[in-house]
């Protein structure tokens, strides 16, 4: 299985350090035996291919401690299972970012969000490994977020020779078998083993840190920004039930004339009423609001609002920062006062014409509505700072065990703003 | 206007092998058309024409300009079809839902709604591929004259025959410019494909060199195979996990995408019998299951598949010398494991021995580290008057690789205490 070597790699120290990170981390053990070894005295370490070989180099295993070893292992699978060759092409497209100093800038942002979580608790520190510490970085941050903040220089110098492979970076090697070489994974076989080390640690949670609980739970969730999202409910709320632009029968179109006996509809156009009802109970910070009001008033202007159909109650806390910003993009302000979300729904649906949407955005605190109100209704949740979890796991305030609030009723359409997942 | 343009005929007419400019801009545009093709693997396709052919509703998202019309092309050569191109954006509902003509007497004979010329040919021919683009910039009257369409297959009074094929294509909801939404309902009759480009394939394209894809073909001999395999993939999964036959989306991600029902099952079920009986690979299968029925159940599908490709542990039971098994660790360790559980369920000596046997084979052929687990919980299933198989010598050299793990743990377990 292993090509004759000059000098023999030492299988039997290499699979040793195995079985001890699959019994360190039994639930990534699938992973680790999905990895095919390959010896390669051009990797200065161990490397991964996209194609989930790995690459030895048999005097890395000679000097280095059987428990070293096996924390390598699990850097190594968890850069496959963490998608990050993907991730560096896809952010290499959206940023621009070419030649090899910025895969080399990758793999280390890609060591930084792997590192922080994936030693100690049985699992030995390799030397000289890239932490974000290291680089003056907060732990617990994604490859994304790391890459930004960080260039080459002087602190990094020391991970100059770091090369963990396609498998981090996305950047081919020529060492590297390729794809058309024996025993990689296919594109298939490889989400198939991810998915299954996923559903073992959903399937178990108790057993796993909370950034792999974290990836167990959005690795198979299409990437999707919370404007995409909020944009396309608020969307497809305004141009259903009559408003937008749409055929009608209720006049005749001008075409008729031409087609004498049949009768043709008309396009009608009705440019829909949006109203945005703010709640803030100090939680949520003013450039996150400031950036939902100015994302709904644009996407409301590209449905083909005009600025005077949209309308904003803003309650309370928030109206300094809604101010200015409605003077801005030229919205009329309506009301104020009121901390029950109740009374801004009922203000917004006293209003005539009535709008065709209501958009909330709120972080959750608050009683809703026991009727469904009379228009479409689109929640821009807010997470909250001091409980990251989604607000449908039964959240509640840990000062107060009594209260548990709400959760968003089951007729409004509820995106969650500002999470950083929007970058997987 | 007397000013000079390229395209002007030139200065002398008399002369006799003048070529106009104008035969000289075709010839340059022959030049630019003449490539050739050059037979590739194309998944996306292959994914396409088996549901095509499996008679179920598609509907392609991709972003505008990415070839989806040019890989419809192929398919409607490729299955002898001949292809109708609907753009949805520039009709009226009733060209779809068809135009009510009011005769002389509407009260008597009531209101007919006539079809559109393209339905009448495409009736009248009884065959065909009918492809409705941009269904996302369509306004919603549209949408809803088109989805009846796409559902019932009418257009007005006409019923299209059964040899008409229907394939739509829509912008992806981040670059739609309209409400552009399918309600759980509507995106549960579709087969969703993710339409992308291959960068190689665009920039050998245009060097002159287009792909020619080999499209499956369905073996007649292996219909009856692949109808039970189908049925089997499918029931032992639901069998096994109850909760995934009926499962509408929950968060706002997966709104407008496949999700789990009976009828997507079915859907899925069909899939799997085409995609088997054509040959195709997994990773168009893949594409197929997890465009019906969403990513997670599709992936458990799949998963389960591969378990059904293993070998079975009472086949290897009784023949251990001469068993082959999966190069691959995981898959290996996953057959090692269903064999110490088959000797658990019914132990006997003989079944005993033979997984050792196993477990040795195991060894010779692959690393040791894989066998550690599966020889432990078989060593607890031995009974007292059971004798130690002669060849569990072999089995050393997993014992020790099992001890050096143990005594790095408990040094990184030192070293993790004394450091932090």
């Amino acid at each position: 299985m292993i090509p004759e070597p000059t000098r023999a790699l030492d299988l039997d120290k290499l699979f040793a350090a195995r079985l001890q990170a699959a019994r360190a981390r039994p639930y990534l053990a699938t992973a680790l035996f999905a990895l095919h070894t390959v010896e390669s005295r051009s990797v200065p370490t161990m490397a991964v291919d996209r194609h989930w070989r790995c690459y030895v180099s048999p005097a890395f295993v000679d000097h280095t401690p059987v428990e070293e070893l096996a924390g390598v292992w699990v850097h190594e699978v968890s850069h496959l299972l963490r998608d990050h060759h993907g991730r560096s092409d896809r952010v290499a497209r959206e940023r621009g970012l070419t030649g090899p100093g910025e895969r080399l800038r990758m793999n280390i942002a890609a060591d930084c969000e792997i590192n922080d979580d994936v030693y100690g608790d049985g699992l030995a520190w390799p030397q000289d490994v890239v932490e974000p510490g290291s680089l003056g970085l907060p732990e617990g941050q994604l490859m994304e977020d790391y890459l930004r903040q960080f260039r080459l220089g002087p602190r990094t110098q020391s991970h100059a020779w770091l090369d963990c492979g396609s498998g981090a970076d996305g950047l081919d090697r020529e060492w590297e078998l390729g794809p058309n070489g024996a025993h990689g994974l296919s594109a298939q076989e490889r989400d198939a083993v991810r998915f299954r080390v996923a559903q073992g640690i959903k399937g178990r949670p108790g057993n796993a840190p909370k950034a792999w609980q974290r990836w167990a739970e959005e690795a198979f969730q299409p990437p999707q920004p919370w404007r995409e999202l909020l944009g396309a409910a608020i969307r497809s709320a305004t141009s259903g039930s009559g408003a937008g632009q749409d055929y009608s029968y209720g006049r005749p179109s001008r075409r008729s004339a031409g087609v004498p006996g049949v009768v043709l509809p008309s396009l009608r156009r009705r440019p829909p009423r949006v109203s945005v009802i703010i709640d803030t109970s100090g939680s949520v910070s003013d450039a996150e609001l400031g950036s939902a009001l100015r994302e709904v008033a644009a996407i409301s202007r590209a449905v083909g609002g005009r600025r005077d159909l949209v309308s904003v109650l803003p309650c309370d806390a928030a109206a300094e920062v809604v101010h200015p910003l409605c003077r801005a993009e030229g919205i009329p302000l309506l009301g104020g006062g009121g901390t029950d979300l109740r009374t801004g729904f009922a203000k917004a649906l006293r209003a005539r014409p009535r709008p065709d949407v209501i958009v909330v955005l709120t972080d959750g605190q608050t009683p809703w509505p026991s009727a469904q109100p009379s228009c479409r209704t689109v929640v821009g949740l807010f997470p909250r700072p001091y409980d990251s979890a989604p607000y449908d796991s039964g959240a509640h305030d840990e000062d107060n065990p009594e209260y548990v609030p709400d959760t968003p009723p089951t007729w409004a359409r509820v995106v969650e703003i500002g999470s950083t997942s929007a970058a997987r | 206007m007397p000013s000079y343009s390229p395209f002007a005929a030139p200065d002398a007419p008399s002369d006799p092998t003048h070529i106009s400019q104008l035969d000289i801009a075709g010839d340059l545009l022959a030049r630019l058309r003449d490539t050739t093709t050059e037979p590739r693997p194309d998944i996306q396709l292959e994914a396409l024409t088996l549901a095509v052919a499996a008679d179920l509703p598609v509907l392609l998202w991709g972003e505008p300009g990415i070839g989806k019309t040019a890989a419809l092309t192929q398919l409607a050569a490729s299955l002898d079809l001949p292809l109708t191109t609907v753009i949805a954006s520039v009709h009226e509902p009733s060209d779809f839902s068809g135009l009510p003509v009011i005769g002389d007497d509407p009260a008597e004979q009531g209101v007919p709604m006539a079809p559109p010329d393209w339905a009448v040919r495409l009736v009248r021919a009884g065959r065909g591929l009918l492809f409705l683009d941009e269904l996302s910039t369509a306004p919603p009257a549209v949408q809803a004259a088109l989805l009846r369409l796409v559902l019932e297959r009418r257009i007005g009074d006409l019923q299209l025959p059964p040899g008409v094929r229907i394939v739509a294509a829509a912008n992806p909801r981040s670059s739609a410019a309209d409400g552009w939404e399918l309600s759980p309902p509507l995106a549960n009759r579709f087969v969703h494909l993710q339409w992308t480009h291959d960068h190689d394939v665009v920039v050998r394209g245009l060097g002159g060199t287009w792909p020619r894809a080999t499209l499956p073909r369905l073996d007649p001999e292996r219909l009856p195979e692949a109808v039970r395999f189908a049925r089997r993939a499918v029931c032992e999964l639901l069998s096994a996990r109850p909760g995934l036959v009926h499962r509408l989306p929950s968060n706002e991600t997966r709104r407008g995408g496949p999700w789990p029902s009976p009828r997507s099952w079915e859907m899925t079920l069909c899939l799997i019998a085409f995609a088997t009986a054509a040959g195709s690979s997994r990773e168009v299968l893949s594409l197929l299951v997890r465009g019906t029925v969403g990513d997670g159940p599709g992936l458990e599908l799949l998963a389960g598949l591969d378990r059904m490709d293993l070998p079975d542990p009472e086949l290897l039971l009784a023949e251990p010398e001469s068993a082959v098994l999966p190069e691959r660790g995981d898959l290996r360790q996953a057959v090692l494991d269903g064999v110490v559980a088959a000797v658990r369920k019914r132990p006997d000596k003989a079944r005993w021995d033979a997984a050792w046997a196993l477990l040795v084979r195991a060894l010779d052929t692959g690393s040791p580290d894989l066998v550690v687990v599966p020889a432990t919980t078989l060593a607890s299933l031995r009974q007292q008057d059971w004798d130690v198989p002669a060849s569990i010598e072999r089995l050393a050299g997993a014992v020790s690789i099992s001890r050096r793990a143990d005594r790095a743990a408990a040094r990184a377990a030192v070293a993790t205490k004394a450091s932090r």
